[in-house]
């Protein structure tokens, strides 16, 4: 009895999930069995606690050629072109060791995509971090940042946008969401992982393995304790060079037809990859753990199966094409090892020195695989009020002062100047914008937009729920692109607590409406519990990446006021109203007013992408935190200042209030009869829109409120960062 | 309409772009595999594209310079073909003796992504010629810190070597050096990428000339 | 046989990671009269005296380990 106790803990099963392994087997399970349960049904594996409600998410369309189940999700594009992309979390590695956390943050998703056999064009980062003054941040900031620069720097691909956020609910538990997205042109085909063709061989190629994230999965499924810090050793250590090595040789022998099947080796390593590749082709695999290259002679076969050694693959081959598969990875030089074949029964088995040491039928694991329907409780809107009493912002000069100066208002141009925005020679947007965008070989171009912001989840997990789809996909269709689907990264705290899963559920339904409303499924993505410490949850996260397409690269917007004397005109759809971001510098608690209608959102959004591309406006942006007055500097960026007069109705707290939706665009004074023939044509409920100045001039001026020279704003605008991180200035 | 060979290495990440440039302005580019050597009366120019060739490890470019390619390459620096080494490229044709000095750690320790201005000092006859002055052209490197001790520098100066430089120094080269020339002229590093800025979309499309006039 | 050998950056060359780790050390009111960040590298070389070892881990070193116009070696048996 003493021994299961133990042996339960080590593996971080309960005792019904004993029981349960017990009746799947008909007997104790005995070995590295132990290890395979523990893996397979690890949080991190399973999507025990979340499967319930994911499977709620609106994920398919005619659009949509693979979604979850597969590596990433695939999208066509038509014209003979695809896209796949997916977002992952990397949080606890990084928190443990930020510099390489983080980069192996960045190897893993680009596997995820690669495996598909897309060539990955586009990376993304959504990261969280705690306030300044805690102890550890700025080492924290600056080794994530490091992290993500040096791997994605060295494999060569493009960061094109990005999101950094900064709350105390991060401090002890930072997130680092990693995004990327792959190409397939017209001759490239989608490679899938389920093993098919008995008597195919099971190749292992990629770096050989060692010791590092043994247990891995079932640690990323726990709460943070005090032992984090000497969990280190399990720390996986990334080698962006021979990632890089292995996507050009992946690619190439996919081209070339030598691949059955292929799959990464991520979480839980050679187990979940040899179990997950048995389960979804309906085979089984015979696995000759000896025969696993070692970088360290002296792993155990649990540690082997459990190993999470970076930039590894699983694939399976034809053995008549061995000979041309091994001679292609040589030639990048790389190894290919043979180490099992595709067997006739369902059952994967593990050989030691020829001898079988398990046989286990992957189906019945994953088919027996725990499920929970965690408590929670249905959505109330705890901070929706019928009249806004927190709305009123005094001396709004200094207000606005005081929001350049926070570190949410900081420049943030510290973190994406280490990051190579333009290899591939194909971004036409970088990081600096609010889209990144990229160039496809078709010459159409390719928004890439991320979201989900952690003060409107605070204020409610519903209406941020939608907004993680809705901001990204206005801050789209104000550049002309269509929002075609999302994937997300699920960040919440501990499942077990009923408020954390009611934010869950809420969130996720809230993400699966808008999604649905605006037809871009959810076509991948993951989730990432047990973000806590000690008692304290972090602020539920849903960060998406919301992928959309432009049919040309004409007409495009900026961020940034082009010339002077343009006309500023905003858009308001008038359904949500707040304080917003404002709160958390004002530290006034939140409140909101109103509801979102998916419906009239969608229409909006469709109104405003037909706006940008048929009439030419210079530039446009969302107004997103800390409202209009922040959201017009912003555009300010290039030296061209603002004079803006407010209309009648506005007052001062207009400029800092936010309102679900509002925008920006600017357009020549030549062009007013077009713009405003469009807009007059736009009849929603609750939408309006208001000449409110012109750009120009070297100082940025609202009327009666704000009256500030541009140099200096721009000077606390971008020292601020520094000010606030002084080691990382 | 030139042939222009590209060589590769492990690591190499800017070649299908710099190979998509070549094209782009009419020329043939060609792959040159690091692994191999090649007849050097084949090719009108070469070009050593960016990346993390071996993965910058040991120092960047010099597990590359040892690479069997380069044998071809110095023979065709001897012979006079016009070779352009970008970034990576750069810090290669250093380190293999090819072009004078060292390409060390940029002085803010951080890898730095942004566009430069760039001067023209020393007109080639090839990459550009005298139409490349002022362009804008992106930076991308952690290691682009040119360095020549004095007494180099001014050899290197008096013998009109220095091709290019920075408008306004992003990472502490001395003499605000972006780009050098040998002795003879042919063989020229620059740390920018011209092969970013190929289109206005791209933010400039002034990278154009470094491959029209080869 | 094992040789391990020491790299510094050369006297003349800033060496800007020397630099940051003693500011930061000055920050900590460390005093410190200069610091400087190389690297150590080991070989393990076939040799039956640890003459021939330094010999031939010497000429390792000057064909691609070190850069001459910014670094120093140093070699010791270990």
């Amino acid at each position: 009895m003493q021994s299961l106790k133990k042996n339960l803990k080590h593996y971080r099963l309960s005792e019904k999930e004993y029981e349960k392994i017990v009746t799947c087997l008909g007997r104790a399970p005995k070995g590295v069995e132990w290890a395979i349960f523990s893996a397979l049904w690890s949080e991190h594996c399973s999507y025990k606690s979340s499967k319930v409600h994911l499977k709620k998410f609106y994920s398919k369309n005619e659009r949509v050629k693979e979604s979850f189940g597969e590596n990433a999700g695939v999208i066509d594009l038509g014209d003979e072109e695809s896209v796949a992309f997916k977002m992952e979390s990397h949080n606890h590695p990084s928190f443990i060791s930020p510099h390489q956390g983080a980069a192996t943050g960045v190897g893993g998703i680009l596997r995820d995509i690669f495996t598909m056999g897309a060539r990955p064009i586009a990376l993304g980062n959504y990261l969280c971090f705690g306030e300044a003054t805690e102890k550890h941040m700025p080492h924290i900031v600056d080794g994530v940042v490091r992290g993500i620069a040096d791997y994605g720097n060295c494999v060569g691909v493009p960061m094109v946008t990005g999101q950094t956020e900064f709350h105390k609910s991060y401090n002890q538990n930072v997130l680092v969401n990693a995004f990327a997205l792959g190409y397939f042109g017209p001759e490239q085909k989608v490679c899938t992982s389920g093993a098919h063709g008995v008597g195919n061989l099971v190749v292992y190629v990629g770096a050989k393995t060692g010791r590092d994230g043994v247990h891995g999965a079932s640690m990323a499924s726990e709460s943070f304790d005090d032992d984090s810090e000497s969990k280190k050793p399990t720390i996986q250590i990334g080698d962006p060079f021979y990632e890089k090595l292995l996507i050009e040789s992946c690619l190439e022998v996919m081209k070339h037809n030598l691949v059955e099947a292929i799959q990464d080796m991520g979480a839980a390593g050679l187990t979940s990859s040899a179990f997950e590749m048995s389960a979804k082709g309906q085979v089984g695999v015979s696995m000759h753990l000896d025969k696993v290259p070692l970088r360290d002679s002296s792993l155990t076969p649990e540690e082997i199966l459990l190993s999470e050694s970076q930039e590894r693959m699983l694939l399976i081959c034809r053995p008549e094409n061995l000979d041309q598969l091994k001679k292609i990875f040589h030639h990048w030089s790389l190894d290919a090892e043979v180490v099992g074949e595709v067997l006739p029964t369902p059952n994967v088995d593990l050989y030691w020195d020829n001898k079988i040491i398990c046989s286990l039928d992957p189906s019945a694991i994953v088919d027996s695989a725990p499920i929970y329907n965690r408590a929670y409780e249905p959505w109330e809107f705890k901070n929706k009020v019928t009249d806004l009493t927190k709305l009123h912002v005094e001396d709004p000069e200094n207000t606005f002062k005081n929001i350049l100066k926070s570190l949410m208002g900081a420049e943030k141009s510290w973190i994406y100047n280490q990051y190579d925005q333009r290899v591939g020679a194909a971004t036409a947007r970088d990081c600096s914008e609010s889209v990144g965008v990229v160039v496809l070989p078709s010459k159409r171009a390719l928004g890439i937009v991320l979201g989900c912001r952690p003060y409107l989840m605070r204020m409610d997990a519903s209406i941020g729920g939608m907004d993680a789809v809705f901001h990204p996909s206005l801050q789209l269709a104000l550049k002309g692109f269509t929002a075609l689907a999302v994937t997300d990264c699920l960040n919440f705290g501990n499942p077990e607590k009923s408020n954390i899963m009611s934010e869950f559920v809420a969130s996720v339904e809230g993400m699966s409406e808008a999604c649905e409303a605006i037809d871009a499924p959810v076509i991948s993505g993951n989730v990432s519990f047990y973000n806590e410490t000690k008692t304290t949850n972090i602020t539920s996260t849903p960060s998406t990446g919301v992928v959309g397409l432009k049919s040309s690269l004409n007409n495009i917007p900026t961020d940034q006021f082009k010339s002077s004397g343009e006309l500023i005109y905003l858009l308001k759809l008038d359904q949500v109203k707040t304080l917003g971001a404002a709160c958390e510098v004002l530290n006034r608690a939140p409140q909101f007013k109103g509801e979102l209608d998916v419906k009239v959102i969608n229409e909006w959004l469709g109104f405003i992408r037909k706006t940008v591309q048929e009439v030419p406006i210079s530039s446009s942006k969302a107004v997103g935190k800390f409202g209009l007055a922040y959201s017009i500097f912003r555009m300010t960026s290039e030296g061209i200042g603002a004079q803006i007069k407010l209309p009648v109705g506005f007052e001062a707290n207009d400029l800092f209030n936010e309102t679900l939706y509002q925008a920006i665009v600017t357009i020549s004074p030549s062009e007013k009869q077009s713009l405003e023939t469009m807009l007059n044509n736009i009849n929603l409920k609750n939408f309006t829109y208001h000449f409110v100045g012109e750009t120009g001039g070297d100082d940025f001026k609202i009327e009666g409120l704000i009256d500030l020279k541009l140099k200096d704003l721009k000077n606390k605008y971008s020292n601020s960062w520094g000010k606030n991180f002084e080691t990382l200035a | 309409m030139k042939r222009v060979g590209v060589v590769r290495f492990l690591g190499t990440n800017c070649d299908r772009d710099v190979f998509k440039a070549i094209e782009q302005v009419g020329h043939t580019p060609e792959w040159l595999w690091y692994e191999d050597s090649f007849e050097v009366s084949k090719y009108e120019a070469l070009v050593i594209p960016g990346g993390f060739s071996y993965g910058d490890y040991l120092r960047s470019g010099a597990l590359a310079a040892k690479a069997p390619v380069m044998n071809s390459v110095s023979e065709a620096a001897k012979k006079g073909v016009p070779i352009l080494g970008i970034c990576n490229g750069f810090q290669i044709l250093c380190e293999a003796g090819l072009l004078p000095g060292v390409l060390i750690k940029n002085e803010g320790l951080r890898f730095i992504d942004q566009w430069v201005k760039l001067n023209l000092q020393t007109p080639l006859k090839s990459w550009g010629g005298s139409e490349i002055d002022k362009c804008e052209i992106p930076i991308a490197h952690g290691d682009g810190c040119y360095f020549l001790e004095p007494e180099s520098l001014k050899k290197v100066m008096d013998q009109d070597q220095i091709w290019m430089t920075y408008d306004k120094n992003p990472n502490g080269s001395v003499a605000d050096i972006a780009g050098v020339t040998n002795k003879n002229k042919n063989v020229a590093g620059l740390m920018p990428h011209p092969e970013r800025a190929m289109w206005d979309w791209m933010g400039s499309s002034s990278g154009t000339n470094f491959f029209e006039f080869i | 046989m094992i040789v391990g050998v020491k790299i510094l950056p050369r006297e003349e060359v800033l060496d800007s990671q020397g630099r940051a780790v003693e500011n930061t050390l000055q920050q900590h009111n460390y005093t410190i009269n200069g610091c400087r960040v190389g690297k150590y590298i080991q070989l393990n070389v076939e040799a039956s005296t640890e003459d021939e070892a330094l010999k031939k881990a010497k000429e390792i070193t000057e064909f691609v380990l070190i850069n001459p116009l910014v670094e120093t070696f140093q070699l010791e048996i270990v």
